[in-house]
């Protein structure tokens, strides 16, 4: 996929120490946090804006295609260049380019780390809000494309609610920016729009992102159930009560005690389920809701409810949840995420179909997953060894989605279509629908070269390409 | 000429397929009640009005979620959503008359917006119809969903000048236990701003946070330069506002019925001052919170700001003088527009400098209009 001549040119651009080519190099790119893989041709590291529109017209030049990476931690293999081409690292562009308090915003190239943002700014007392659970390895312009969310999206909104801004190149090398620090700027709103389209339209070279203030007080509390439907059940006697917790996390019991075992956060290892809830805000109503919270908790009929006392308790809590995925890995060398979304007053049937699914595969399906706002995360076990395990883990995860979108859901909440479940779109969207999101896609990029064969599905007209064949998993985290 | 009103998406998408089909001009709204806003529509050969679509599809309160059809008025959705106390806090202007289709695609908003954000963060999912007579789902009913492409966010905001939003979906929110407004009359801009300065430097987080110059302040019986506060919460947090905001001077605090009646008077002031002059205009500029001061020094007309956002209003009585003012503005590199003009605007420069995705939005436009049909002119007489 990429001719010699382009890749003379590109490989000149860059410099000697700005690109990799070399097979056992390539290697490590050819695969994210999914469960897929392509090889690229090439990998290069811009510096710069400038560097970026360089590598883009060397492709459009040669029809070469172009696809961008953070960390690699997506988890719907959006980073994995499947036609080849050119992966575009965004490594080297990780500067903070300016952190304007005054105004509640910082401007950052794609590159940042996440958690690295809010690392720059807390001592000040601010934070930004978007905290996916990889936040220690993710990058900006990853949750960018994604349009990641993370436990405290549930209050705080998901990463296009924060981004306000973007450089942008397309694919013919031009360079925009849409939106900016001041809100409401007339004309329509690329930035929305830009956000969540995966690397298919645009790469983003900059972004504008708000930065909130600190609440004053934080609690955290974990209730304890004997059953995840009672766990599910409270969701929605939360919201009933009119109270909104900035996170609100479930575990259930196959779930806890892989975590337990690995991170002694303190969680019972007999139960079946737990939720994790937090609350934010001036201590007046935090107070008060935790009493809430504990009512309607005991309304679902936890067995426990306790509190974070310390700083110290509330970080181990949150270790369990966050570190899960590392969990998991001591148990099973391979696992299969999904991250359908139901309404969610229907997590506890839908968490009933999950267990029914589990059964029928003979897979353990563990679940972990934002309960607030509905976003179900099936962990389906697997030992990819096992000839039809991982097609089995597959069929089960399609038969979940389903189950989703019949609820009234949808079959990604923050980890994006990708190259994973783009077959999946035409079950959720009719054709006119899949149309119009085509015919977008090909104002911006009528050459279809900025992330080929990701979102929409490619059975049809414009891709000729088959699903690359599985053959073993991806990485485990 | 006639009216056309579609009681059902399907009607509206096959009214505006066969408009479009024959090369007819469209001109699209809803219950019109913004008629001054933004660019006139140039002559349409007919006109769609969403004012028959006005049902609510799915409420489920306890999911936090609603979808409504686009011809809905906006207060029977305030009211709705308030009977199981919850809320949309766009507190658009033309409250009474605006439907949600026109709430959304002109992307108006008022107050609190601080807070809890403008019809982007509260746009779930979003089904329109395009001049191809199809209907397009965006997004969905969950509050979380990155499936396909976030087209939703290009309609907000698009003043119909893409397609015809036939049903919006949205999140809602709990409504706070209570409000309470606190206002304070200060002598200058500077001490006002520095005043929302401390504010915003602490742990109070105050729903809403408006700046109105003296001569704005005049016209909701206020004095000076005025910040009034738009707060949420238990009694504890009510008590615990008013205790910390003695650090900064002697508030004014109003409850029931006050504090509805204040913010309605600020939700109404454009409504208000548009019908007192008919020849006025109402200018609005995109700034930051430290640049907001030397704006609203420097507006020679009544000025009402979102001095937590960054936005601020001015309110010129001729469109003469707000042209004057804009391109003034302009020279400073301030981001304004002429958001509210008289009836007879085709002349002026409402949008006078668009960015460099000005040539994005057109490639847009071509796209879901290639033989420019519907709204033409709307988007501030630039598409
Ligand atoms: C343990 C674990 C936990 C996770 N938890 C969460 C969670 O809580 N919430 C959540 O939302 N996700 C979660 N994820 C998924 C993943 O971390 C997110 O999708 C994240 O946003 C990806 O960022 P990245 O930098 O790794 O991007 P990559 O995986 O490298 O790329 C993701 C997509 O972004 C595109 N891209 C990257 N940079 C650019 C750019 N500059 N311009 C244009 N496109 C670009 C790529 O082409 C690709 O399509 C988790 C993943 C793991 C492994």
């Amino acid at each position: 996929m990429l001719p010699a001549e382009a890749k003379e040119k590109l490989v000149r651009r860059m410099g000697p120490r700005g690109y990799l080519d070399r097979p056992e190099d390539l290697k490590l790119y050819e695969y994210d946090g999914s469960v897929d893989k392509a090889l690229p041709d090439l990998v290069v590291f811009p510096r710069s804006t400038e560097d970026v529109v360089a590598i883009v017209r060397i492709a459009a030049e040669y029809g070469v295609p172009v696809t961008g990476r953070g960390a690699g931690t997506g988890l719907s293999g959006g980073s994995i260049p499947r036609l080849g081409g050119v992966v575009v690292g965004f490594s080297r562009m990780n500067r903070i380019l300016e952190i304007d308090l005054e105004n509640e915003r910082a401007v950052v190239e794609p590159g940042v780390v996440n958690l690295d943002l809010t690392l720059a700014v807390q001592d000040r007392s601010y934070f930004y809000a978007p905290d996916p659970s990889s936040q220690k390895a993710c990058t900006i312009g990853g949750n960018v494309a994604e349009n990641a969310g993370g436990p405290h999206t549930l209050a705080y909104g998901v990463t296009t609610n924060h981004v306000l801004g973007l450089e942008a190149v397309l694919p013919d090398g031009s360079v925009i920016w849409t939106g900016g620090k001041e809100p409401d700027l007339p004309g329509y709103d690329l930035t929305g729009l830009l956000t969540g389209s995966e690397g298919t339209m645009a790469l983003i070279t900059k972004a504008v992102v708000r930065l909130m203030r600190q609440p004053e007080m934080v609690k955290t509390c974990l209730a304890i159930y004997e059953s995840p439907e009672d766990a599910g059940r409270t969701v929605t006697e939360i919201t009933a009560r009119n109270i909104t917790p900035v996170a609100l996390e479930m575990l259930d019991g196959v779930m806890l005690r892989m975590v337990e075992e690995a991170t002694h956060a303190g969680y019972p290892m007999d139960a079946g389920a737990v939720l994790l809830i937090e609350l934010e805000g001036l201590r007046e109503a935090v107070e008060e809701q935790v009493e809430q919270i504990r009512e309607a908790c005991a309304a679902c009929r936890a067995r426990e409810f306790r509190v974070a006392r310390t700083a110290g308790e509330r970080d181990l809590l949150w270790k369990g949840r966050k570190n899960a995925f590392g969990a998991i890995g001591r148990v099973s060398p391979t696992f299969y995420v999904q991250d359908g979304v139901v309404p969610r007053t229907k997590i506890a049937p839908t968490l009933r179909f999950i267990g029914e699914v589990s059964s029928k595969y003979g897979l353990t399906i563990s679940n972990i997953f934002h309960a607030g706002d509905g976003n179900m995360h099936p962990i389906i076990l697997f030992d990819a060894r096992k000839p039809g395990d991982l097609d089995k883990a597959r069929r089960a995860g399609e038969e979940i989605l389903e189950y989703c979108i019949q609820a009234g859901g949808s079959i990604t909440g923050e980890h994006g279509v990708g190259m994973e479940k783009n077959e999946m779109m035409s079950r959720l969207f009719s054709e006119e629908t899949l149309d119009a999101i085509r015919a977008l896609k090909d104002v911006f990029d009528p050459g279809n070269l900025f992330n080929p064969g990701k979102v929409l599905p490619t059975g049809k007209g414009c891709l000729e390409i088959r699903q690359p064949a599985l053959t073993a998993a991806g990485p485990v985290y | 000429m006639s009216v056309l009103t579609p009681s059902s998406p399907e009607e509206l998408a096959a009214l505006l397929g066969g408009a479009a089909s024959q090369r007819q001009s469209v001109a699209l709204g809803g219950r019109c009640s913004k008629r001054r806003m933004a660019g006139a529509v140039a002559p349409s050969d007919l006109t769609i009005s969403t004012s028959a679509m006005d049902r609510v599809l799915v409420y489920e309160p306890q999911d936090l979620t609603i979808s409504v059809q686009s011809g809905m008025p906006w207060c029977r959705l305030a009211s709705t959503l308030a009977d199981n106390r919850q809320m949309i806090p766009l507190d658009p202007p033309f409250f009474a008359e605006a439907t949600v289709g026109g709430v959304v695609a002109a992307n108006t908003s008022g107050p609190r917006r601080r807070l809890y954000g403008t019809a982007r963060d509260f746009v779930i999912g979003m089904q329109f119809a395009s001049l191809e007579g199809k209907l397009v789902q965006s997004g969905g009913m969950v509050v979380k969903n990155v499936a396909g492409l976030d087209m939703a966010k290009l309609l907000i905001g698009s003043f119909g000048t893409l397609a015809a939003i036939a049903v919006v979906n949205f999140k809602t929110v709990p409504m706070p236990p209570r409000e309470r407004t606190f206002l304070l009359s200060f002598h200058s801009a500077p001490e006002a701003v520095k005043a929302r300065d401390r504010i915003l430097a602490g742990a109070l987080q105050p729903a809403a946070l408006d700046l109105l110059n003296p001569a704005a302040a005049s016209r909701v019986e206020q004095q000076g330069w005025v910040l009034a506060l738009d707060v949420g919460g238990n009694a504890a947090v009510l008590e615990r506002y008013a205790r910390e905001l003695r650090n900064v001077g002697r508030w004014t605090a109003l409850d029931e019925p006050e504090h509805s009646s204040f913010w309605q008077q600020v939700r109404d002031f454009t409504p208000r001052f548009l019908e007192s002059h008919p020849e006025g205009a109402v200018v609005r500029l995109s700034t930051t919170l430290s640049q907001l001061r030397e704006v609203v020094e420097a507006m020679p007309a009544p000025a009402l700001a979102r001095a937590g956002s960054g936005v601020c209003y001015g309110y010129f009585t001729d469109a003469a003088a707000a042209s004057a003012w804009l391109a003034q503005a302009g020279k400073r590199s301030w981001k304004a527009i002429m958001e509210f003009a008289p009836e007879n605007r085709a002349h002026l420069e409402l949008w006078p400098q668009p960015g460099n995705d000005l040539e994005t939005f057109e490639r847009i436009k071509r796209l879901f209009d290639p033989h420019g049909l519907v709204n033409r002119g709307r988007l501030y007489n630039r598409i």
